[in-house]
């Protein structure tokens, strides 16, 4: 079985890009050339890149967004089934090492343009406000340049954006804007976490969900197929290919598609000139007067490193050597149980009930906080948590017969910055003759006192909800931040908080590998509010003259 | 052990709202596959490379699900994970090291090819694989334990249930494009579902998956 | 028509709402407990009852017991629907609301039944029921049921987000009809029962139009009608917005027996 029947061709070209919407529709897009000094080349068109995109061209500047993947139409390319759908994730090797080596691929990859927003399971929230100060309210971490009041004046916008289904109220930190669509039903999966929840007596919610509970324009209302990590086949789910992209094209974007960019070049006065990238069989140069690197936590950083030159030996934007440092994962343990009644979780989005308890109440026993929600493995999915336990033969299929009584709780984690956790080149080299990227991780002790708090915990709200039987799946990850901080000297960080690099005027990092933290919640909302606040800033400084 | 899902047949759902056409082009181009047919392992490594399978999924069943072609097949086309262990070579390199190694073992334990091994010494050689016992010269390096873990147990298994075969066992709902799910309370059904045969009522449930593919 | 005809058909096509709308939703509920055939059978013979009187029938068959029967089994389906919600984790919570068992839903079979019940009084000749002067009664009752039919349609609504304008038709328009046959029983006033004799038949019209649009809403979702078995349950559902015509037919009716001067 080929990975895909992905586009081996550019499908993004001749002015016109693919809609989403429409079975073999286009949409007219305006095109630039390579010799045009665009205002800006976006490397990377995910929660990031796009969202810039919309945004910068929005506000009038001349902007081309290059992706490495290919433009998907839903509707036709997405199949359902778990295999076929790995067409979505970032295959290319990269390789993994230190004391918990990380997964990559499916879960916390993507390669298509919109980014891993494609096949994200949606979970849309928003950071606790005291986690932007966490080093000074919280002991912990590091500060952030941004204050939470203004982040959430972005996070409205972003939720409108994506018409968010979440609940009516939300139990946790200050208030915010109702939702701008209602929760979706629970499926049993997530009434078991809420019997747990409320049998130990802290709060629950519905998820906040970027896929719609009602019709939006052309885009179908969710029909709780469950293969929301596989890509949606019905545009339910707010991923940039249905709300920023449209968008951005429509106010004079450029999107390109199976765009690989191996190198950002400079002038001789060490500004960036533009993206030396691979499309349609060679490499070409977009010329352009800013470079913005939105290409997630571990392309961000390769890319930089991997356009060192005798002006800049350490890589672009690396006079603090922080660039590729300080790598963070989410925890993303689980417990598992068998109930005695059918639970079905394949049906529905995956995480359809959440609570953040612990990101607001946080135990003595460690720094940060953790959310944990339902879970709607698929059948591979749930195989993987099986032999990660190490079962194979007549044990794996004799618990895969449960698969349909199968319920679990998973968190999500905030770990730690550490410098030790980093992005590095590796010296084999991808397709593209570019130095692949090495990831190391390890938890660190605060880490590992966390993750046993959640699974103690999870047990006994899973064990008070009816669930039997109980394993810990210990070994697992989600989401990738850091590896570019931002801060507020040239020397703590990679860029300011306008995403703006201390070294290079003209080079921009805007995606989730500016998080000085992580925090315990899913990042994609915060890397959305952060590029959509970059833009407006981008906007301001530009009136004044100062870009 | 009695069927947990009587009678139910996921295929018989592709011709309704459950799948669209690029479903049913990729899930038939993997039941077309010749299960003897490999274009990556050698004569020798696919003997070994059946074996393996067999003792990682064990089936019992006329048609088993073609896990050895299956795995043949992402390797040839060098299908990657995205990823790779450093302490492991690329997955083509390590599953030949990785067989050859396991093939050595048998030879040397037993005399015999692995492949004409007793289903019992088989499962004690990928045992003390997967604890790391196995270090002979042929693995030149390569941890067994982590070959086992990162290669050979996630490369089979991910094939195994992406099969319609697996999914009538465990009673997966299968492709659910366009039409999803209407009923998501505890114990509830769409008339599209396979219905579990509860102790006394196998014959309900095998009347209720009979009529899967017709709603 | 006869006011007391024109209260027949009202509870016919309030009882037919109720039949096919309890018809799908507890088929989505997979009739998990047998009282939920409960509604069907009373429904249907609510149905058989109105349609025989709007027909003018004159058979000796007891439809005041089945109108009252009706009544009792709306009123046992409140108890069931509440139960079903307030079990639910969250108890009285929006999430519950939207996607428990209708809260408002059975009263639909009581106002089906009192609606009945008067009609059958009027057919009689009796210009009061329990000591209730039949016009204002079937006035109340309309009002009532048009209040309390648009605040279930302004919850089910804001599930939707009011994703459509036309969303908040429901909502605004049947509130001024009950008002108005409300103003019209208190207060005897020849203006005030033309306009609301207008409104009325508009919130009827409404009723009818709702289909359509909800019908619009099915074909709209994934799969459009070939994916009839998921959308016409999970999209908006098209029985519900008669309900608006049968009780707007209720209030014609009392508008009727009000004009006779019988009571006003």
């Amino acid at each position: 079985m080929p990975v895909s029947d992905a586009p081996e061709t550019p499908r993004a070209i001749n002015g016109r890009a693919p809609d989403a919407f429409r079975v073999g529709g286009w949409m007219p897009m305006r095109c630039f050339s390579d010799d045009e000094e665009v205002d800006f080349a976006i490397v990377g068109a995910g929660a990031g890149g796009a969202s810039l995109a919309c945004r910068l061209a929005e506000h009038g500047f001349s902007v081309v967004a290059l992706d490495a993947g290919p433009y998907w139409r839903p509707l036709e390319d997405f199949a359902s089934d778990e295999r076929h759908q790995a067409k979505l994730h970032w295959n290319d090797e990269r390789l993994v090492d230190g004391d918990n080596p990380l997964q990559l691929g499916s879960n916390n990859s993507g390669r298509s343009v919109g980014g891993s927003m494609v096949h994200f399971a949606m979970v849309s929230l928003r950071f606790r406000p005291e986690w932007f100060k966490a080093r000074t309210l919280l002991g912990y971490g590091a500060d952030w340049p941004l204050d939470w009041r203004e982040m959430w004046r972005y996070y409205d916008y972003v939720e409108q954006a994506l018409k968010i289904s979440g609940p009516v109220r939300y139990p946790w930190g200050p208030r915010r804007p109702r939702y701008p669509y209602r929760p979706h039903e629970l499926n049993a999966a997530a009434t078991v976490l809420a019997k747990g929840a409320e049998a130990l007596g802290i709060a629950w919610s519905p998820t906040p969900l970027a896929t719609l509970s009602a019709p939006r324009g052309l885009a179908h209302p969710c029909v709780y197929r469950g293969m929301c990590v596989l890509g949606c086949s019905t545009n339910a789910k707010q991923s940039p290919l249905v709300t920023w992209l449209p968008r951005a094209i429509k106010a004079g974007a450029e999107v390109r598609d199976l765009a690989m960019v191996g190198r950002i070049e400079h002038d001789r006065d060490g500004l960036v000139s533009g993206v030396r990238y691979h499309r349609d069989g060679g490499w070409r140069f977009q010329r352009a007067r800013n470079v913005i690197v939105a290409g997630y936590a571990i392309e961000t950083p390769r890319l930089l490193l991997n356009s060192a030159s005798q002006r800049y030996p350490d890589g672009l934007a690396n006079s603090s050597g922080l660039v590729g440092k300080n790598l963070m994962v989410q925890s993303n343990q689980a417990v598992w149980g068998v109930h005695e009644r059918e639970i079905r979780s394949y049906k529905g989005p995956p995480s359809l009930a959440i609570t953040e308890h612990w990101n607001y109440a946080p135990s003595a026993d460690f720094f940060g906080g953790y959310a944990y929600m339902s879970q709607g493995p698929l059948p591979v999915e749930a195989a993987a948590t099986q032999i990660r336990r190490g079962l194979w033969g007549q044990r794996l299929l004799d618990e895969m017969a449960n698969y349909n009584h199968r319920v679990g709780l998973k968190m999500v984690g905030e770990c730690l910055p550490q410098e030790r956790n980093q992005v590095t080149l590796a010296d084999e080299r991808d397709r593209f003759a570019l130095p692949i990227a090495r990831v190391t991780f390890s938890y660190c002790d605060n880490d590992k006192a966390m993750i046993a708090h959640a699974l103690a915990f999870m047990r006994r709200a899973l064990a008070a909800a009816g669930g039997r039987d109980i394993f810990e799946e210990t070994d697992d990850t989600c989401h990738l931040n850091g590896t570019a901080r931002m801060g507020f000297s040239a020397g703590d960080s990679v860029v300011d908080g306008d995403c703006r690099s201390w070294d290079i005027p003209n080079l921009w990092i805007c995606d989730g590998s500016v998080f000085p933290t992580v925090g315990g919640v899913n990042p994609s909302l915060t890397i959305q509010a952060i590029a959509c606040r970059t833009a407006d800033r981008i906007k301001t400084l530009a009136a004044r003259g100062e870009i | 052990m009695a069927e947990l899902y009587p009678g139910y047949d996921v295929m018989a759902k592709a011709r309704t709202p459950s799948w669209n056409e690029q479903t049913r082009r990729v899930v038939e181009a993997r039941l077309a596959i010749d299960p003897e047919h490999h274009r990556f392992f050698t004569d020798a490594e696919w003997l070994t490379m059946k074996a393996v399978c067999d003792r990682i999924v064990p089936q019992d069943r006329a048609h088993p699900v073609p896990l050895a072609a299956m795995v043949d097949g992402k390797l040839a086309d060098g299908e990657g994970d995205g990823y790779r262990n450093a302490s492991l070579p690329p997955q083509a390199d390590a599953w030949r090291r990785g067989l050859a190694a396991l093939e050595a073992e048998a030879r040397a334990r037993h005399g015999r090819c692995f492949h004409a091994l007793e289903a019992a010494e088989r499962n004690a050689l990928l045992t003390a694989m997967q604890q790391g016992l196995l270090a002979g010269q042929a693995w030149a390096g390569m941890p067994s334990a982590l070959f086992f873990s990162a290669r050979v147990l996630p490369d089979i298994v991910a094939a195994y249930y992406a099969h319609p075969l697996a999914w009538n066992e465990i009673g997966f709902g299968g492709p659910a494009s366009p039409r999803g799910y209407v009923r998501m309370d505890f114990d509830r059904r769409d008339p599209w579902e396979a219905a579990e045969a509860r102790p006394g009522h196998e014959a309900q449930a095998q009347r209720m998956n009979a009529r899967v593919g017709r709603t | 028509m006869s006011p007391a005809r024109q209260a027949h058909l009202a509870a016919a096509m309030l009882a037919a709402s109720v039949l096919a709308d309890s018809g799908v939703e507890h088929y989505r509920g997979s009739f998990y407990n047998r009282a939920m055939f409960a509604p069907l059978a009373a429904a249907a013979a609510t149905l058989a009852a109105g349609v025989a009187g709007a027909m003018g029938s004159r058979s000796r068959f007891p439809r005041d017991r089945v109108y009252a029967l009706a009544a009792i089994a709306g009123v046992i389906g409140l108890g069931f629907h509440a139960w079903n919600i307030l079990k639910r984790p969250g108890r009285l919570s929006w999430e519950n609301l939207f996607y428990g068992a209708p809260v408002a839903a059975p009263a639909a079979l009581v106002l089906a039944g009192t609606i009945g019940a008067a009609a059958d009084a009027a057919e009689k000749g009796k210009r009061s029921w329990r000591g209730l002067p039949l016009g204002r009664l079937l006035a109340a009752v309309s009002a009532l049921g048009l209040a309390g039919s648009a605040g279930e349609a302004g919850l089910l609504h804001f599930r939707g987000a009011f994703q459509n304008p036309a969303m908040v038709l429901p909502v605004s328009g049947p509130p001024v009809a009950a008002a108005l046959i409300a103003g019209a029983a208190a207060k005897p006033s020849k203006g005030l029962r033309r306009i609301a004799d207008l409104w009325l038949k508009l919130t009827a019209a409404l009723g009818l139009a709702g289909v359509g649009f909800h019908a619009f809403g099915v074909g709209r979702s994934m799969g459009g009608w070939r994916n009839w078995r998921q959308n016409l349950l999970n999209g908006p559902p098209l029985p519900a917005p008669p309900s608006f015509t049968g009780l707007a037919i209720a209030g014609l009716a009392a508008l009727a027996l009000l004009e006779d001067g019988a009571d006003g």
